[in-house]
């Protein structure tokens, strides 16, 4: 299973497998991403982090190659010029300022114009107000919003991030989105890992997910969706009349249940694409006016859900 | 269904029960109880039991090498006795109960120094002084239980030489029954001097350890204590004396283990050596510990009753 | 983005250097590490105190007895075993890791921040006493003054590189260097002459000796032995702590 990029991986994983005595991390994941933003869901335990630490190249894979911009990064330092890393952990710089430490990892990647690169980055954060002030003093979402900036000051090709929207507040976590979705605009390949499905809905399509160490799916969450053929589709629907509609779409063999709740319908049908060509005609038959048709999991979460629990 | 139940609500056909919090109606021990607990606790802490093998190493290694010389004469007691008959062993030369304290002092120190950070340090660095504060039992009895466990793990360390001595001299004289009778006046000054020993180190090593949560540092802080007040007043005097100034044979008053060896000299009527200055005599010494003991606790009592909690 | 080329990284190891030398100083650590330094200035002023100019006595008693066996092990253990302090354990390292640098001069550049106020400490420790004290002597002072700073910056070398080292291995590194300095150097060298051999305090005294002879026992080592053994030493600690910092994995943990 493979997201297909145009041209060579940026990020590639082949029969990538770490294992710690008896307990297996990762089991046998193989996958290739490119520029974009690719959502890492599991639930916790999974191995979203060992992955990651993987891609870091703070793992060495015990099992398979793993290969960030076609190194090595376990073995190569030399490749860290170009990724960013975000990692979970609070670092132990408390006592620096926010600028200050952006410019100490901008001075450790050897970048010329250390200060003005910071400035650069931690305005693209928005923690500006606060660039004076020791980073031990901050909220932490302010602080995720300097290891961030601290990540991207050397503008890395890949950007790897661990729960990155852990203790931010929703404007800040808009605003965070708003970053990664200019940097994959800008033809960056960023990876985020979370375990919370809003989040990852809303920032992009692309997901990889991984339950108990092994990869469950990957690729667009709709068309995951589609895939799923074995679960039926479940359809919420308002008309005038529901009672009426729900009878009629009984007779209907693409459509296996329907349910009549207080205020609206839950259909179930096995055929998404039949059942979008009976319901127009159905309503007309019924004499029903509709007022909402949508799918009731079309949602990342129910995708998820019937992922991890397979 | 049980009818003992709490009820929450209730109608004829049926029950809600209340799971809330679990009262206790039972009788209730005081502080004192409280305290004791915290005491059996903290010295068993020390000893390393209810802690992994890795916890005991250091205690037991420790007092074990503490005792090794009393152990050794012990074990080689016919040995030693013969030799004494024929005069090659002076028995001035071999450890007793006044010089064992001493000659081997230093490793009453690093007992202290592994252990005591354990002691007070794991509280203050997880911050669960409230749990303790909140209780029945209230800061000073924390800082004394805690004060007391360490003084009598010190003491035990410091007794079993003694005890090994005790018995060593029994089995190096002809008769034992009359021995015992001989020798127990002998080493009854042993319990009065340990104990102003225990009290005295136990008390400086926890005060200055409960000023650091972190045990490494207080370990640091003590062993730099232990070694510093140590050695710096024995130079000053050494050059003083020399000198002919009198105020430094005050000096050695405040050091810890040669002000303590020389105060177990008051003890058993021993007399000062030589090397120090015979216008401070070993009464002042022991006073001079029983000062440290109470300025010391005084010190401890005095940063739990300050401490944020 | 701003950019720029950028320059070759290793420009980037006096920013390790200068983060580090923060991270050292500051709490009460250095507030009690400037009052143990202080104690040989105390010294020599008490010892003048009494009218005394006594090279020798001061020597032996103070720079022998204070400086090199208490305050120079403590300073270089604190202060090695702080350089990384528990970045390693705690997996916090990873910040400075995930950089472009070769491993060794991550290593080299923290191991000469500490090596760097340990100096500052102990060689301005045995200056102010020596000023005090053993200088106003004339020629043979000036003579021990140089053999105790020579013997402190070897000293001092190879204490900060074997406790930095010792700390990338395990969490109990400062104990550790605690019950080495007292056990080791201590008690088991007057005990057990051999031992020199593998006494750091005996390689910096050795290399002091170089300078001038004291007229201590004859258990020393020669001054070249000394050095060599030195060299030997600080190269072996910064070998295996790099060593260690390219086998450092950070498992994922409960993710």
């Amino acid at each position: 299973m493979t997201i297909a990029p145009a041209q060579a991986p940026v990020i590639e994983l082949v029969n990538a497998a770490r294992w710690y005595g008896n307990v297996v991390a990762v089991n046998d994941i193989t996958f290739s991403l490119g520029p974009g933003i690719t959502g890492l869901l599991g639930p916790n335990g999974a191995g979203k982090t060992t992955l990651l630490h993987m891609l870091a190249g703070f793992l060495a894979p015990s099992a398979g190659t793993v290969r960030v911009l076609g190194l090595s990064p376990s073995r190569d330092p030399s490749v860290y010029r170009r990724i960013g890393l975000v990692p979970e952990r609070e670092s132990v710089y408390g006592f620096l300022t926010g600028f200050e430490y952006v410019r100490f990892n901008a001075r450790l990647q050897g970048m010329r114009d250390a200060d003005a690169a910071s400035r650069v980055a931690i305005e693209r954060v928005g923690l500006q107000d606060a660039a004076d002030r020791a980073i031990g003093t901050y909220s932490k979402g302010m602080r995720q919003r300097a290891k961030v900036a601290g990540a991207l000051v050397h503008d890395p090709q890949v950007l790897l991030l661990d729960e990155p929207f852990n203790g931010m507040d929703p404007r800040q976590r808009l605003a965070m989105m708003d970053l990664l979705g200019e940097m994959a605009a800008a033809g960056r390949t960023i990876l985020f890992s979370s375990h919370i499905l809003e989040e990852v809905e809303r920032i992009g399509t692309e997901i990889l997910v991984i339950v108990a160490g092994r990869l469950a799916a990957s690729g667009d969450f709709r068309a995951i969706r589609a895939l799923m053929t074995d679960r039926p589709h479940m359809i919420t629907i308002r008309s005038s009349d529901d009672r009426k509609l729900a009878v009629t779409l009984m007779s209907d063999p693409a459509v296996f249940a329907v349910t009549l709740h207080d205020s609206e319908l839950a259909v179930q049908t096995a055929h998404l694409s039949a059942f979008r060509r009976i319901i127009a005609t159905a309503s007309r038959t019924a004499g029903v006016r509709l007022t909402e048709v949508s799918p009731a999991d079309e949602s990342l979460e129910s995708v998820f859900d019937y992922l991890v629990h397979r | 269904m049980s009818t003992d139940n709490r009820v929450a609500a209730s109608s004829p056909a049926g029950s809600i029960y209340d799971l809330g919090y679990r009262h206790y109606e039972g009788k209730r021990r005081g502080h004192w109880f409280a305290a004791w607990s915290l005491y059996v606790d903290s010295l068993r802490g020390i000893w390393g039991f209810g802690r992994p093998m890795s916890a005991k190493a250091a205690p037991f290694i420790l007092a074990g090498l503490y005792a090794l010389p009393a152990v050794v004469v012990l074990a080689f007691s016919s040995t030693i006795s013969k030799s004494i008959a024929t005069g090659e062993t002076n028995p001035l030369d071999l450890p007793n109960y006044a010089n064992y304290f001493g000659g081997i002092g230093t490793f009453i120190v690093l007992f202290l120094v592994a252990q005591a950070p354990e002691v007070v340090c794991r509280d203050q660095r997880y911050q669960v002084l409230p749990l303790y504060f909140t209780r029945a039992m209230g800061r000073f009895d924390y800082a004394m239980a805690r004060l007391l466990s360490l003084a009598t793990a010190l003491f035990l360390v410091l007794m079993v030489p003694m005890i090994a001595l005790f018995i060593g001299d029994i089995l190096m004289s002809a008769d034992a029954f009359k021995a015992i009778g001989n020798e127990l006046p002998k080493a009854l000054p042993t319990i009065p001097s340990n104990l102003l020993i225990a009290a005295s180190t136990a008390s400086i090593a926890l005060a200055l350890s409960s000023y650091s949560p972190r045990r490494a540092y207080a370990a640091v802080g003590l062993l730099a204590y232990f070694l510093l007040v140590e050695f710096v007043p024995l130079v000053i005097y050494g050059i003083g004396h020399e000198a002919g100034a009198k105020w430094v044979d005050y000096l050695p008053l405040i050091t810890p283990i040669t002000g303590l060896s020389r105060a177990t000299d008051w003890f058993f009527g021993a007399p000062i050596p030589s090397d120090f200055s015979s216008s401070v005599g070993a009464g002042a010494y022991v006073l001079a510990g029983f000062v440290s003991t109470l300025l010391f606790t005084g010190i401890l009592v005095w940063r739990y009753r300050r401490i944020a909690a | 983005m701003i950019h720029g080329s950028p320059r070759s990284p290793i420009l980037a190891l006096p920013e390790i250097f200068r983060v580090t030398v923060r991270q050292l100083l500051g709490r009460r650590r250095t507030l009690l590490l400037l009052l143990l330094a202080a104690l040989p200035l105390l010294l020599a002023l008490v010892f003048r105190l009494f009218d005394r100019i006594d090279v020798q006595r001061y020597s032996n008693s103070v720079f022998d007895g204070v400086l090199i066996a208490i305050v120079l092990p403590l300073t270089a253990v604190l202060f090695g075993t702080g350089a990384f302090g528990a970045e390693l354990d705690e997996g916090t390292a990873l910040y400075l890791l995930a950089k472009p640098l070769p491993r060794w001069a991550v290593v080299l550049a923290k191991a000469m921040a500490a090596a760097a106020l340990t100096l500052l400490l102990t060689v301005g420790s045995i200056l102010a006493g020596a000023l005090v004290e053993v200088i106003p002597a004339g020629e043979a002072g000036v003579r021990a003054t140089e053999a105790y700073v020579g013997a402190t910056v070897v000293g001092a070398l190879c204490y900060v590189a074997v406790f930095v080292a010792v700390s990338m291995f395990t969490r109990r590194a400062l104990v550790i260097g605690i019950g080495y300095t007292l056990i080791w150097e201590g008690l088991l060298s007057s005990l057990l002459p051999g031992i020199a051999n593998l006494s750091i305090r005996q390689y910096a005294l050795g290399a002091g000796d170089w300078f001038v002879q004291l007229g201590r026992e004859p258990a020393r080592l020669p001054p070249e032995t000394s050095f060599l053994l030195s060299v030997v030493v600080v190269v072996v600690a910064l070998v295996l702590a790099t060593w260690r910092l390219m086998r450092f994995e950070l498992p994922g943990g409960t993710d």
